[in-house]
């Protein structure tokens, strides 16, 4: 709705204010701006008395009645075995259905003969008789309109349906000023025919949160708690939300400047009616961290906060952020959150290309090289959307050969620069039109659709019909393992037999020979999507000319799908894909922009603007539309740039707010007032600590190369046996599996505390003798034990040196080696690698990734172990004092108070050890809140 | 609080969400109206042995055998008497025959997924495996409805648990132990026991140190509980690192070898004794699992020489000691595989397989309100099936709930707010407990 509108009605909208209960209500303009019969009186008045020559509507009165005395609630007869032998459809959209089972004969339900001998007059007010206890009362309004109807021969005809047009309620907005006021709705339908009915009493209502607005049966809303939420309105397919707010304050004129963000505006225009005051902008050390860990998923280094800290140009914050964006974290960083999003799970591609773990990997790397050149949104979902295995003019060898190159170790870069991202279609859990259907919408739309599996869905427009029809869209599209073009059968069944394959072999005896052969340098056959559209003309054609032969007339139709929300059907004799990438990216689209604008949204602020993330119905509408709306009408205005999108939100001072609470934003959560603390994402935290104790050197390097760190793809560190998999379990990192967003979880738990403190992965990175720790202090000639190790390392550390010295000569062996060569033995040294890998593992011993390795094979020569211990005298307090300070700036991006360097220089003073004393102490700031928690 | 939608147009402040602050989930006034509101009662077993047997044991060669049976269905092992007269099981589980009056046999258990993997979700859940949800094991739902103590986890897994708690989430999954405790040896759990070169000295001087270090939200105000839940994970934390409960627990050299002998020497017994001591420090569930049991080839010499000697040992060791600790009237004991195996015998190998055989198979009960000395269902003649109705994994993880006092009607929403009742199909088989 129109500020405009609302202007126009003030008067109206005072009057109506001054007659109910003295508070101001924003009248609708819809009641004055359509032109139309005025509406009929209330049904309760019409069918006061049996004395009306009325006849009720079936889907008018009679089953929307039967949804507000609670027949076809799930309790009662809208479950799915129903009650007593009595099936009603679930909130009664089923007119057919209802009408049928209401019917059905010799069940007495309804009998026209003897009206009053109807079940469904008879029970309902029959406490006795009714297990669902007394519904309504004998000759009340109620009973008059489901016995006036019966008596007129209880009729419907589906053709008969009515198209309602809009739902008008009235207020449109609710604003009270202290608990117990009580404000009553008014709800007319305005139907298609011209005609309007004041159905009050005929709807369902619930309230979003009924600690602010509680709603009773009959439309009554009451105020509690100061707040904002929604209270809903049902009736027919329509679904309308209400807003009711009720200042935690005085409201306030306004809060923003002139020069204010349209985003900042939207918010604190809402916070102003709220009498919400904002939190000032965070100090710039909060802002440092909190936007290199929301933006790239990586803790900023030491240097790099001090350099910030110390630059005093007025616009560094904007200028960081553009640095932050050009990073390889921030792609590496989305590519995990739009793998999320999109569902990339190996465990559902297990089958789909030779070798494990590979499939996932290329899925990823396909993202992340997109967001890495930025390209667009939409460009990117067409890659996914309308994939297609080959890319333009590839025949099937040329694809198999360059799917072969892609799977081997490193293959993943060439696959990224592949047109088309089609393993999304391939996974088994997105197999079924059903499951595609539920799929699509939650990862493009953020809707979930899946209630209309089954049933109307409740807080939404969709019906069973629309789901079914969106559904059918799906039914061309095919992949897996097996599935091959027709021009490729032919180059498939040669390839295998080249390979010694002979028929029989299939299952995973196939899949294990074909991963051997690709990582030994051949071509495999590959499956590839195909778009079953050929048949379906085919099949016409073929049933055509049958019909003919019988000289039968037969209705040749091509089966058809809708796209949601869309009257026009959609024939699938072509790839329904493109027309619903053509839906997707239209500007008119009501959710695709707003999904993704929502969760990365969600992502800056750990709650949505519509909040779950992926929940988008009519019933939950966005707490703040007004952002909403700017950022999904400016992302589409940009092109689909996400780097605008990212700018825009991270340079706000809504974004940038303190955690620093007042008086009135202590419990907002909502509104976006203040910073709301919340954990870090597994993957962050796994590399928080990773580069919190790594030495500065390895550092430097990690943060190019990204080699080790779980931001890169988690999912590659599955079963690679590097340790690191149980920290991300633990920290909840997304499951990807059942189309939600909340298969990511941010919730503590005791496990991760335990984790943190006393995980032998923690400790080995205290002790790391390539550590922060050692580093540092080995600067000082300061000692580290290697505490919390196993001690058994020191008869281990001979054989450990040794295999080390194997690995690291076949690596420079294989440096030396010509290129084709290498291309021949490079999936022998990754085979040797994680043999050698796996074996220091069990001994305690991680060592470096592979590509690491390549570039400097030097990294597994043994470390000097400098230090004598007898030297520790040497350190003064004045260089500790720079180790307190590097440790806070490693961990928790600032330098320490006064009283934090007291406490932390006396504490290494008192230790007896002061390598032990320095490792504590990065314990310890491990363990913060403040190290887990955004702030 | 956020809000859940459900398909069926309920909305519910998230109970879930909310869980993840107190331990358990649940605070003690939250305990008691759900006590007073009959889901749960605190008047039956309090803790439960969960023991998975995966690969599936043969059912004709243990617990349910046919000595009429032909040749090629009956198998090379007698039946022998117990001390429950009238009831007789294999001649290589005589431990177990001497204490048949302290576990009920159910025989004639019957489903139809024949897959090691969905039959364990299916035994593990007591709901049958659907695509589109995984129901969390019994062990998840119990630490959600029975908080634990700080010092002590909620579930232990030995060495790793059968099942996830599926819908309910990660903050109710079990610990894992993930390798098992070994015959008059120490023992210690990945987190939990201190490591080499860390004393408790040390750990105390940290924790004072980050005492006084974690200062930054401590005057902050906040709604969401996450300040609160995470100081209450630390206290925890370093309550379970640093007090010698759950160490002692876990540490199952404690026990003289008088008693740990009792149990068998292998990692079993072991980790069944372990089950026991840490069910009596406070461990709300723990399981333990004994694999081996996939006989296609070699049966009846594999269970002879191995996994009937295991068993036997092991668990009749743990009934005799939790008899004697005091603690089988309050601890449910279940013990089950994924399915029985093929009545009749493969010709694989020389002395013949069975193979996988879900239609029949038995699974044990034993603790808390459970009689003892008792046969519930019978087998066909060649036990192929049930002989009459049959009873389901459905119908004995409702019993096993029943036991604990926890409704097995009680309904849940999954993180998608679906209502999902705790075990779908199920009836609490009323005979056990009576």
């Amino acid at each position: 709705m129109q500020w405009s509108n609302q202007a126009r009605t003030s008067s109206q909208a005072q009057r109506l204010g001054v007659v109910i209960c003295g508070v101001a209500i924003l009248a609708s303009s819809l009641m004055v701006s359509s032109v139309r019969a005025a509406e009929s009186k209330p049904v309760s008045e019409r069918f006061a008395s049996t004395d009306t020559s009325e006849t009720p509507n079936f889907q008018k009165h009679v089953t929307p009645l039967l949804g507000r005395l609670g027949c076809n609630g799930r309790a009662c007869h809208g479950s799915f075995q129903g009650r007593g032998d009595f099936r009603l459809s679930l909130f009664g959209y089923d007119f057919k259905a209802d009408h049928e089972a209401l019917l059905a004969e010799n069940t007495g339900r309804v009998d026209v003969d003897e009206v009053a001998e109807s079940l469904i007059l008879a029970k309902p007010i029959d406490a006795e008789m009714h297990e669902g206890g007394k519904r309504m009362d004998k000759d009340s309004w109620q009973y008059n309109v489901l016995r006036a109807w019966i008596a007129d021969g209880a009729k419907f005809k589906s053709s008969d349906l009515e198209q309602l047009e809009e739902l008008v309620v009235t207020p449109r907005e609710i604003q009270f000023n202290q608990a117990g006021e009580t404000v009553q709705l008014k709800v007319v339908a305005q139907w298609a025919d011209g005609s309007s009915e004041d159905v009050t009493e005929l709807c369902r209502y619930s309230s979003n949160d009924d600690a602010i607005a509680a709603i009773g049966e009959t439309g009554q809303v009451n105020s509690g708690e100061a707040g904002d939420t929604h209270v809903v309105v049902y009736y027919d397919n329509a679904v309308v939300p209400i807003m009711v707010l009720r200042p935690v304050a005085t409201p306030r004129v306004t809060q923003h400047n002139s020069d204010a963000k349209p985003i900042d505006v939207a918010v604190l225009q809402k916070l102003d009616k709220l009498g919400v005051v904002a939190s000032p902008v965070c100090s710039d050390e909060d802002f440092v961290r909190r936007v290199s860990l929301d933006l790239t998923g990586t803790l900023p280094s030491p240097a790099e906060v001090r350099a910030f800290l110390a630059d005093s140009s007025s616009d560094k914050r904007a200028h960081y952020i553009d640095v932050l964006l050009e990073r390889p974290a921030y792609a590496a960083w989305w590519a995990t959150r739009l793998s999320d999003w999109t569902g990339n799970n190996e465990a559902e591609l297990n089958n789909v290309l030779p070798g494990r773990n590979v499939a996932s990997k290329l899925w990823y790397e396909w993202l992340r090289e997109r967001l890495a050149k930025n390209v667009s949104y939409d460009e990117i979902v067409e890659g996914i959307v309308t994939a297609k295995s080959r890319d333009e003019n590839e025949d099937y060898g040329a694809y198999c050969e360059a799917m072969s190159e892609a799977c081997r170790p490193g293959g993943e870069k060439s696959f990224a620069q592949r047109e088309g991202m089609p393993l999304y279609w391939a996974r088994r859990n997105f197999s079924q039109p059903t499951e595609r259907a539920i799929g699509f919408a939650y990862t493009f739309l953020g809707v979930r659709i899946e209630c209309a599996q089954c049933h109307k869905h409740p807080f939404d427009q969709w019906s069973k019909n629309d789901f079914d029809e969106f559904s059918k869209l799906f039914t061309p599209i095919k992949m897996n393992q097996a599935a091959v073009s027709k021009d490729g059968k032919e180059e498939q069944k040669k390839m295998l037999a080249s390979l010694g394959v002979d028929e029989s072999t299939k299952g995973n005896l196939l899949r294990k020979k074909l991963a051997e052969s690709v990582l030994e340098g051949k071509t495999v056959p590959f499956g590839e999507l195909t778009v079953n559209t050929a048949n379906i003309q085919q099949r016409l054609k073929g049933q055509e000319a049958q019909a003919k032969k019988k000289g039968k007339k037969v209705d040749l139709r091509i089966p058809t799908g809708k796209i949601l929300g869309d009257e026009n059907e959609v024939e699938l004799n072509q790839d329904p894909r493109l027309a619903l990438m053509r839906w997707l990216r239209s500007p008119d689209n009501p959710y695709f922009a707003k999904a993704v604008v929502n969760r990365v949204w969600a992502n800056y602020f750990g709650i949505g603007i519509v909040d779950p993330t992926d929940d988008m119905n009519l019933a939950n509408p966005p707490s703040n539309a007004a952002v909403l709306d700017y950022l999904s009408h400016g992302l589409i205005e940009h092109g689909f740039d996400l780097k605008w999108l990212h700018r825009e939100i991270t340079v706000s001072d809504t974004y940038q707010r303190s955690a620093d609470v007042n008086e009135t934003n202590r419990l907002d959560r909502r509104n976006f007032s203040r910073h709301v603390p919340r954990r870090y994402p597994a993957e962050v935290v796994h590399d928080a600590v990773l580069l919190a104790t790594m030495s500065d050197t390895q550092v430097e390097d990690v943060v190019q190369t990204l080699d080790g760190m779980a931001i890169t793809d988690a999912l590659s560190l599955y079963g690679s046996g590097k340790g690191s998999v149980f920290a991300l379990d633990v920290f909840g990192r997304s499951a990807r599996e059942s189309n939600c967003d909340c298969d990511r979880s941010d919730a503590p738990s005791l496990l991760q505390s335990v984790y943190l403190r006393n995980d032998i992965d923690i400790h080995k990175r205290l002790a790391d003798r390539s550590g922060w720790v050692t580093e540092s202090c080995g600067k000082l000639g300061v000692a580290v034990a290697g505490g919390g190790i196993d001690k058994s390392r020191d008869e281990s550390d001979e054989r450990i040196a040794r295999q080390k010295q194997v690995i690291q000569s076949r690596i420079m062996e294989f440096n030396k080696m010509p290129e084709t060569r290498q291309k021949q033995m490079r999936s022998k040294l990754h085979a040797q690698y994680e043999k050698y890998s796996a074996q220091l593992e069990a001994i305690g011993e991680t060592l470096p990734p592979l590509a690491q390795l390549l570039k400097n094979p030097k990294l597994l020569s043994s470390e000097p172990t400098a230090v004598d211990a007898t030297e520790e005298n040497v350190a003064n307090s004045e260089s500790f004092e720079a180790i307190v300070e590097d440790a806070y700036l490693r961990t928790l991006s600032r330098l320490p108070k006064t009283d934090e360097l007291e406490t932390s220089l006396a504490f290494i003073q008192e230790s007896p050890s002061k390598g032990e004393a320095v490792k504590s102490l990065l314990w310890a700031l491990l363990n913060t809140k403040e190290f887990i928690i955004s702030h | 609080m956020r809000f859940h939608t459900t398909c069926d147009g309920l909305r519910r402040r998230d109970m879930l969400k909310a869980g993840c602050i107190g331990l358990g989930g649940l605070t003690l006034s939250q305990y008691t109206r759900l006590a007073s509101a009959g889901q749960v009662s605190p008047n039956r077993a309090q803790r439960a042995i969960f023991i998975e047997l995966p690969g599936g044991p043969s059912h004709m060669d243990t617990f349910d055998l046919k000595p009429d049976a032909p040749d090629s269905v009956r198998g090379t092992f007698k039946p022998i008497s117990t001390n429950v007269p009238g009831i007789q099981i294999s001649e290589h589980l005589p431990k177990l025959a001497a204490v048949a009056d302290k576990f009920a046999i159910l025989r004639g258990v019957s489903h139809t997924l024949a897959a090691h993997q969905l039959g364990r979700e299916y035994v593990n859940t007591g709901s049958r495996p659907i695509p589109s949800l995984e129901y969390p094991c019994y062990g998840s739902v119990l630490s959600k409805e029975r908080p634990g103590e700080d010092d002590i986890p909620s579930q232990v897994a030995v060495p790793k648990a059968g099942h996830g708690p599926g819908f309910l989430g990660i903050r109710y999954a079990s610990l894992e132990t993930n390798s098992t405790p070994q015959f008059g040896q120490p023992y210690s759990v990945r987190g939990l026991s201190l490591s080499p070169g860390i004393g408790v000295d040390e750990v105390q001087k940290r924790q004072q140190l980050l005492k006084k270090l974690d200062r930054r939200f401590a005057e902050f105000e906040e709604v969401g509980g996450l300040v609160d839940g995470l100081d209450r994970f630390g206290e925890q934390a370093y309550s379970m690192i640093t007090s010698p409960r759950a160490r002692k627990a876990f540490d199952i050299s404690q026990e003289p070898a008088s008693f740990s002998k009792l149990f068998g020497e292998d990692s079993f017994g072991q980790s069944c004794m372990m089950a026991l001591r840490l069910v009596e420090s406070g461990v709300g569930l723990v399981s333990v699992q004994l694999g081996g049991w996939d006989t296609h080839t070699d049966n009846f010499s594999k269970l002879k020489d191995t996994q009937l000697p295991k068993l036997d040992a092991g668990l009749s060791g743990l009934l005799t000691g939790l008899e004697m600790r005091g603690l089988l009237e309050s601890t449910a004991v279940m013990v089950t595989g994924e399915f029985g195996r093929t009545p009749k015998i493969n010709d694989r190998s020389a002395e013949g397989g069975r193979d996988h055989y879900p239609r029949c198979m038995f699974m044990l009960m034993a603790g808390g309100g459970v009689r003892g000395g008792q046969v519930i269902g019978e087998s066909d003649d060649t036990a192929a099936g049930p002989r009459h109705e049959a009873i389901t994994p459905d119908d004995v993880a409702a019993s096993f709930y029943w036991n604990l006092g926890i409704d097995p009607t009680i309904e849940y929403q999954t993180n998608t707010g679906r209502p999902i009742t705790l075990v779908r199909d199920g009836k609490v088989i009323d005979k056990l407990f009576s």
